[in-house]
């Protein structure tokens, strides 16, 4: 090491080591980079990082109460007073989509939560032990899979009854299928390199295997499944509140408020036109978001 | 000399829809302690199966495998881990072989967390030392395989074989990947190492030119079967197997005053799945008789050391 | 005159991040009817140049940014696409590595054929089909496989379909990218000596890339070694297997486990290829070379005739000191 650096030679090759060892960056920070260089990702991730702002920050935003009614301020148009109007008690509409977008985000990153879990444990058992085991779960899966999923949650929370966590449960079910098959295909590619039998060779059990080697190479087809999961399932949950079976008004959610208003259609436009643009930006947004992670995420997208 | 691995007609089928693969079948040898035995032979000849079979990866059909004078056929899970720690593998693909996720540093100390060697400090300090021993830069040692070249790579692989000081290694492949300037200095690696710890290699290649640079012993396997074994540069000299003489006069040899023989082996290898009860090499052997077609030959040594299975060596060959 | 002629070809891929000199200012040259073998390691720019040669090259992030490539006289740079299209099939066509992906899995072999036959011989389907069979006899397939699928293939009698369509509208010349690279020995062997075969029926002349310097003496006239995107070492066979005298060469040479010879030790080349994205000045082989002084790590470098037709861009070996 002295040798080198007393000539010119080795205090240049040092130098450069030292850059090497600068330069080396994360992992993530290369996926941030691709992920801000995608202008669609960006944008859809624009929308729910706005999303998420307004409605976690509810109280900032607005000043009036979303149960409150105010009789004389019925079906206000869209001013100074009121952003978004007032519908048919003369409640604030934008207060009310504030709110509810809790509820509804809530419900649906519960499910996500809920199924992605499930999924996961069950994927990636099915995948990496294979045989028997893995041909019981899809099956099991596959009678679960042939129920249409809003006929499935409709029967599920009219059996356990209305409610967010309900929902979030009644949702989640039909979303298993979905994780756990994702979950045993990227197992089973993952699986399939060497290294999953070098940690063999040199004794790990299966366990570790699992969660030090597998588990971990996994990630990035999970998030991008569920950050696609969320859009999907904040429809479902306004189909279900549309409906009757999800939550229950006064509580605003999404789809409620839609299935309250639709009887207005005809005379005053805001009480539908927002809260369905709404979830269409919400899903949009989380649906660009999603691609724009697997881009991201994508290692032959690299460059 | 010491006598470190014995494998006794030992058997691998898979099981296919078209019925039984046979992999691997009666393969017999002894590789004596700080010796290399080559396996050769093209691809579909069984002989990375037989690798994993001799390091308990994959289960066997059939036959005996004895280490250190211990039989460890049918040993249990628990016993098997153990028996890790002296058997190790290196693979071909220095790609696959590595988990992306981990840095190099967690990757040759992932073996010594699994045996629980060594505390935080210590094994920090093992990992450095093992990078030293491989030529692997210790400014490396944070850096993810992504982000390194296919011959540093396979070091990468060669420190985590050795992380447990094993006695016996089988390296699949270790240099089919690289280069041909980054294959001789992972050559000259893995003879330094042999020479240093008496390390014992199953050395797994479809290159003859390396396994002849490398071996002790040559076995030349031919659809799951072996078809010549016997002393390296003896080998070279005296193909008795008609195989192993075409193999040989198949290479294309980098001198342009060697004279080109002309092709010797016609067509492709046969089917692997319930071979009939017939010399293997059968389809694709110039001189087969009908002694060939009525049953498998058996594996007889010719001259001393030096084993063949084929029914006519002996008229082939003037013996 | 010679066939193909490539002056001071450059390729680059420009990506966001960094520049990848990939063939930095090639020249090389193809007679009639004769084979070139142009020899590397990975990433030394040998394909990149091949595709070149066929205007192939992806771009974006690729860019021919200067040279000239005369077939028969015309540069191909300035061709059309039109024009190349005629070209390419017709008069050059190219082998790939990978025999495997080569082909369509789902039309019929004899049919993938004859499509390129139509494709360039202005003939009726039916003449296609007959030379289509007459070709995948000449490559040793039965015509009776013709109506198979490459599925039901081996890899070795796959390459022969794609030799076969590659030599099926008799091309001048020919650019076979690691044609054996996947194959066995003994299947390799058996496809090199086909080759060899039909181009010398055909007096097609080739442009051969490996890095397998045994091939290289089996089937070439001439040699080029390329490293780091410039050729270091060019000349006859002869000359390169006898008279080897750029470091690089000679350490390739050493590296390779010889079949004749019983060495203990091989002599590799220390070192690693440099970066394409950040070459170093000089001779980009200066930081693995045996034999540098100053001059080798900033010097403007020249290749330098040191017999009649053998090439050498090394400094010392042009001052005499090596």
């Amino acid at each position: 090491m002295l040798l080198m650096l007393m000539t010119k030679q080795g205090q240049e090759k040092l130098a450069r080591d030292m850059a090497e060892i600068a330069k080396k960056k994360s992992q993530w920070g290369d996926v941030w980079k691709r992920l801000f260089r995608n202008k669609r990702g960006v944008l859809g991730m624009g929308i729910v990082v706005l999303l998420l702002i307004f409605v976690l920050g509810a109280n900032f935003f607005t000043n009036y109460d979303y149960a409150v009614q105010d009789v004389t301020n019925r079906y206000g148009m869209p001013g100074r007073e009121h952003l978004m109007g007032t519908d048919n008690y003369g409640r604030d509409i934008f207060t009310r989509l504030l709110y509810g977008g809790r509820i509804s985000l809530m419900v649906s990153m519960m499910s996500v939560i809920i199924s992605g879990c499930i999924g996961i444990a069950l994927g990636s058992i099915a995948g990496y032990f294979g045989g028997r085991i893995d041909l019981v779960i899809t099956r099991l899966l596959d009678i679960l899979m042939a129920i249409p999923a809003l006929l499935m949650a409709i029967a599920i929370s009219s059996a356990l009854g209305s409610g967010p966590v309900n929902t979030a449960l009644a949702i989640s079910v039909s979303g298993i299928p979905h994780s756990m098959r994702i979950m045993r295909s990227t197992v089973l590619s993952i699986k399939s390199n060497d290294f999953v039998e070098a940690a063999r060779a040199t004794g790990s059990k299966h366990m570790r295997i699992i969660f030090r080697h597998i588990l971990p190479n996994t990630v990035a087809p999970l998030i991008v499944n569920s950050t696609l999961q969320i859009g999907g399932n904040i429809m479902a949950i306004s189909g279900l509140s549309f409906i009757g079976l999800g939550v229950q008004p006064p509580t605003p959610e999404w789809g409620s408020i839609l299935a309250a208003g639709r009887i207005f259609i005809r005379d005053f436009w805001p009480i539908i036109v927002f809260p369905a643009m709404c979830i269409m930006l919400t899903v949009f947004g989380f649906n660009m978001f999603g691609d724009g992670l697997r881009d991201a995420l994508d290692p032959r997208l690299k460059d | 000399m010491a006598e470190l691995l014995k494998v006794e007609h030992l058997k691998k089928y898979f099981a296919t829809p078209a019925g039984q693969l046979h992999a691997v079948d009666d393969v017999s040898f002894v590789i004596n302690k700080g010796e290399t035995l080559g396996v050769v032979g093209e691809s579909g000849c069984g002989k990375s199966t037989l690798g994993r079979v001799v390091l308990k990866l994959l289960d066997l059909t059939d036959g005996r495998i004895v280490f250190e004078d211990r039989d460890i056929t049918s040993i249990s899970e628990k016993d098997s881990i153990a028996l890790r720690k002296e058997m190790q593998i290196i693979f071909q693909d220095p790609y696959s072989s590595l988990n992306p996720r981990l840095c190099v540093s967690e990757l040759i100390g992932d073996p010594l967390i699994v045996y629980k060697m060594y505390n935080k400090d210590g094994r920090q300090k093992r990992v450095y030392e093992l990078m030293d021993l491989v030529g692997l830069a210790r400014r490396f040692a944070f850096s993810y395989p992504h982000e390194l070249d296919g011959g540093r790579r396979q070091r990468i692989g060669v420190a985590r074989a050795l992380a447990l000081s094993p006695k016996f290694i089988v390296c699949d492949e270790p240099v089919s990947a690289l280069d041909v300037s980054i294959q001789a200095q992972i050559l000259n690696l893995l003879q330094d190492l042999q020479a240093q710890q008496n390390l014992t290699y199953i050395f797994v290649t479809h290159d003859l030119s390396v396994v002849k640079h490398i071996s002790t012993d040559i076995l030349v396997m031919y659809l799951g079967v072996m078809a010549e074994k016997c002393e390296s540069k003896e080998l070279f000299r005296k193909p008795y197997h008609p195989y192993t003489k075409g193999l040989l006069s198949a290479i294309p040899v980098p001198n342009i005053d060697h004279v080109k023989r002309p092709v010797e082996l016609l067509g492709e290898l046969t089917s692997p799945i319930e071979p009939k009860d017939e010399c293997r090499f059968l389809a694709r052997c110039k001189y087969a008789t009908d002694v060939c077609r009525q049953g498998a030959p058996t594996y007889q040594e010719v001259e001393p050391n030096h084993f063949v299975t084929c029914h006519n060596v002996r008229e082939i060959n003037n013996l | 005159m010679s066939l193909l002629e490539i002056k001071g070809l450059t390729i680059h891929y420009e990506t966001r991040e960094s520049v990848i000199s990939a063939v930095n200012g090639l020249d090389l040259s193809i007679d009639e009817s004769k084979t070139l073998g142009l020899v590397g390691e990975t990433g030394a720019g040998k394909t990149t140049t091949a595709l070149g040669v066929m205007r192939l090259v992806p771009d974006p992030p690729g860019k021919i940014l200067g040279g000239e490539i005369l077939f028969e006289g015309k540069d191909l740079l300035k061709a059309t696409d039109n024009e190349i299209r005629k070209i390419r099939g017709n008069d050059i066509s190219m082998i790939f590595q990978d025999p495997m992906t080569a082909l369509n899995p789902i039309i019929r072999i004899g049919d993938q054929i004859a499509e390129v036959i139509q494709l360039h011989g202005n003939c009726s389907k039916t003449e296609a089909m007959v030379r289509s069979l007459k070709m995948l006899e000449t490559v040793g397939i039965q015509p009776e496989r013709s109506i198979e699928y490459p599925h039901q293939f081996s890899g070795g009698m796959k390459q022969r379909v794609v030799i076969a369509m590659a030599l099926a509208c008799s091309p001048k010349l020919l650019i076979a990218d690691e044609p054996t690279t996947a194959l066995d020995v003994t299947i390799q062997a058996q496809v090199l000596e086909l080759m060899n075969e039909l181009k010398q029926q055909n007096k097609t002349s080739m442009l051969l890339i490996t890095h397998d310097l045994g091939i290289v003496a089996e089937t070439c006239d001439e040699v080029a070694i390329m490293y780091a995107g410039e050729i270091v070492e060019y000349g006859s066979l002869a000359q390169i297997f006898r008279n080897a005298l750029h470091p690089y060469t000679i350490g390739l040479f050493g590296s390779i486990p010889s079949l004749d010879k019983d060495v203990d030790r091989l002599n590799p080349i220390q070192g690693l290829m440099p970066d394409p994205a950040d070459l170093p000045e000089g001779c980009k082989f200066h930081e693995r070379c045996n034999f540098i002084d100053e001059k080798c790590e900033t010097g403007e470098l020249e290749t330098v005739e040191v017999e009649p037709g053998h090439f050498v861009r090394c400094l010392r070996v042009a001052k005499g000191e090596i």
